[in-house]
């Protein structure tokens, strides 16, 4: 979950260096924290949340095939 | 995925409100329970009409095992492997690798990047859609593979947002928007189909009982196929009412 969260939101930043993704562990459910650069803020939130919503969309995919939940917070 | 999904879904008729269902979810018919929450019925003198209503829950299907890491994504089949198959215009078109512009190359890159990142084992074909009007035909990136509906998700909102996250990667590496869809096993065709028969019934609908009748809220791209379905009826006309998530095609009898 982690490797996909961490290749979208570096494909889509200034400064890819920056991203940094935790991921913690709450038994059947998964927090992933995303952190970028304050500047790139606005690339992985998007217009009305819209590129974070696509992200949650997606890693839920992942997550559901584990039988998991999953919470994206950018932090 | 083990966990049961559920929609509800109403259209002029059972079967259709059934279509519609199975749309959404992604899934065949052998794989759902449907419940019927409530008849269609005419109504007295085109009065108290009420749609169908139904209910389709998954079945937690037979999962076979996957090892955990999804294996390498396979090249896109050779075109040649088609020739034979009928494609009459104007259906995409396969095309030849070599084909591919930067707009497919990067497209096709992004997608089975992230594919791959999402464990998913899918071939991607590249076609050619064909042309309307004025616009230059976009590639569309056709994921095939078992059991993708976890893909489409409700109301296709996976297949959305991967197409989102595609195009929004490719055009930042293209430094210009590109010019990909997506669609999975031809869900997106299925759909027109299904909206483009469905928009009919209701506009014979509107014009039997005189009445306006709306549609299910829509994403916009949804919308567009019911009002180009009925653009040439002079019978009705179609507005789209309501905002955001909420907006949808209402159907207006001309007198």
């Amino acid at each position: 979950m982690k490797e996909l969260i961490e290749y979208i939101a570096k494909s889509l930043v200034d400064d890819p260096s920056q991203v940094h993704v935790t991921e913690v562990q709450r038994g059947a459910s998964t927090l992933l924290e995303l952190e970028v650069a304050p500047e790139d803020m606005g690339r992985v939130i998007g217009r009305n949340g819209r590129v974070a919503n696509a992200m949650r969309i997606l890693v839920r995919v992942l997550a559901a095939k584990e039988g998991k939940r999953v919470t994206l917070e950018i932090i | 995925m083990s966990e049961t999904r559920s929609v509800e879904t109403s259209a002029a008729d059972i079967e259709t409100a059934i279509e519609l269902g199975l749309e959404e979810l992604g899934v065949t018919r052998e794989s759902v329970i449907v419940e019927i929450i409530e008849e269609p019925s005419r109504g007295l003198l085109g009065l108290g009409a009420r749609q169908a209503r139904v209910r389709l829950t998954t079945a937690a299907p037979p999962r076979q095992e996957r090892p955990p890491h999804a294996e390498p994504l396979e090249e896109a089949p050779p075109p040649a492997a088609k020739t034979h198959r009928p494609a009459p215009s104007p259906k995409p078109q396969p095309v030849n690798m070599d084909e591919l512009d930067d707009d497919a190359r990067v497209g096709l890159a992004t997608l089975q990047e992230l594919l791959e990142k999402m464990h998913i084992k899918a071939q991607v074909e590249v076609l050619r859609a064909a042309a309307e009007e004025s616009e230059t035909a976009p590639w569309v990136l056709q994921i095939h593979g078992p059991d993708l509906g976890v893909l489409i998700g409700r109301r296709g909102e996976t297949l959305s947002a991967l197409q989102y996250i595609t195009r929004l990667i490719a055009s930042r590496e293209l430094q210009r928007r590109a010019n990909i869809v997506l669609d999975v096993e031809g869900y997106k065709a299925r759909r027109e189909k299904v909206l483009q028969r469905l928009a009919q019934r209701m506009a014979d609908q509107a014009v039997r009982t005189g009445r306006i009748v709306s549609m299910e809220p829509m994403p916009p791209y949804e919308r567009r196929i019911v009002h180009l379905a009925l653009r040439d009826r002079d019978d009705v006309s179609t507005e789209s009412v309501g905002e955001g998530s909420r907006r949808k095609v209402t159907i207006i009898p001309q007198r």
